[in-house]
């Protein structure tokens, strides 16, 4: 079954990291992409830019209201995802457990979505159009 | 570039089910922007979710999504656009920005 995993960390935190401590996270990212392909269970991950850089678009009454901003303003924020595809959810929290969060490894999170699975057409195509992941 | 759309909608709205008309409307969009679509999924709804914590060296799991929201995290695209103005125009036609938002995050490139 395919997970998602949500990481959050705190922005403020990155800003302060020193070069050493980035190195480290990064290097971790690189362990996990690394071991999960190995294994043939990674499906996709990439690192947002900071939610300074969003915007959030609603449809209210046919019109368009863009706001800069992510959707919430919230203690930690998303920086990035994952799509592994886990035997089950105990291996997908293992491996959540190693994906880093941040800096100073104090902070942050990871959330662990199991993924909508649609059924696939008469010809095996995907009902929704999705692409890798 | 890319850019991360995240559908946020009150999961509740799906409690009992899709609506099969909404989910054509998917259907439709995934199919007019196919050549500009690299990801996309559905999650199912927060009640399945677990957040993970690691303190002192330990995981700490518990129940539940990252944050308590008026709206949550449902699905996402992965999609490419010339500009952050082309993603957002796309992501207005993604049927979630009518019932919740959709938020656009530029994908981080490292040099």
């Amino acid at each position: 079954m395919r997970y998602m995993m949500l990481v959050y960390t705190q922005e403020i935190e990155m800003e302060k990291a020193s070069q050493e401590e980035m190195a480290r996270v990064f290097a971790g990212h690189v362990a996990v992409q690394q071991e999960t392909r190995r294994r043939g269970i990674f499906r996709a991950a990439d690192p947002l830019k900071y939610t300074s850089t969003a915007t959030t678009v609603r449809l209210q009454e046919g019109k368009t209201l863009v706001t800069d901003g992510p959707f919430a303003e919230t203690k930690e924020q998303l920086a990035g995802y994952y799509i592994l595809d886990c035997a089950d959810l105990d291996e997908a929290l293992e491996w959540a457990a190693k994906i880093p969060t941040g800096c100073g490894g104090s902070t942050g999170c990871v959330e662990v979505r199991p993924i909508h699975e649609f059924p696939t057409g008469p010809q095996g195509e995907p009902i929704l159009a999705t692409g890798r992941g | 570039m890319q850019f991360l759309l995240l559908i946020y909608e009150n999961e509740q709205r799906f409690a009992s089910g899709f609506n099969p008309a909404e989910m054509q409307e998917y259907e439709a969009f995934g199919q007019q922007h196919a050549s500009a679509i690299k990801g996309g999924n559905a999650l199912q709804p927060t009640t399945e979710a677990q957040t993970v914590r690691l303190r002192n060296g330990k995981a700490l799991t518990t129940d539940g999504p990252f944050a308590e929201t008026k709206e949550q995290l449902g699905g996402y695209y992965l999609v490419e656009a010339p500009d952050k103005a082309a993603a957002a125009a796309m992501a207005a036609k993604i049927p979630g920005a009518r019932f919740g938002c959709v938020e656009v995050r530029p994908i981080m490139t490292f040099s």
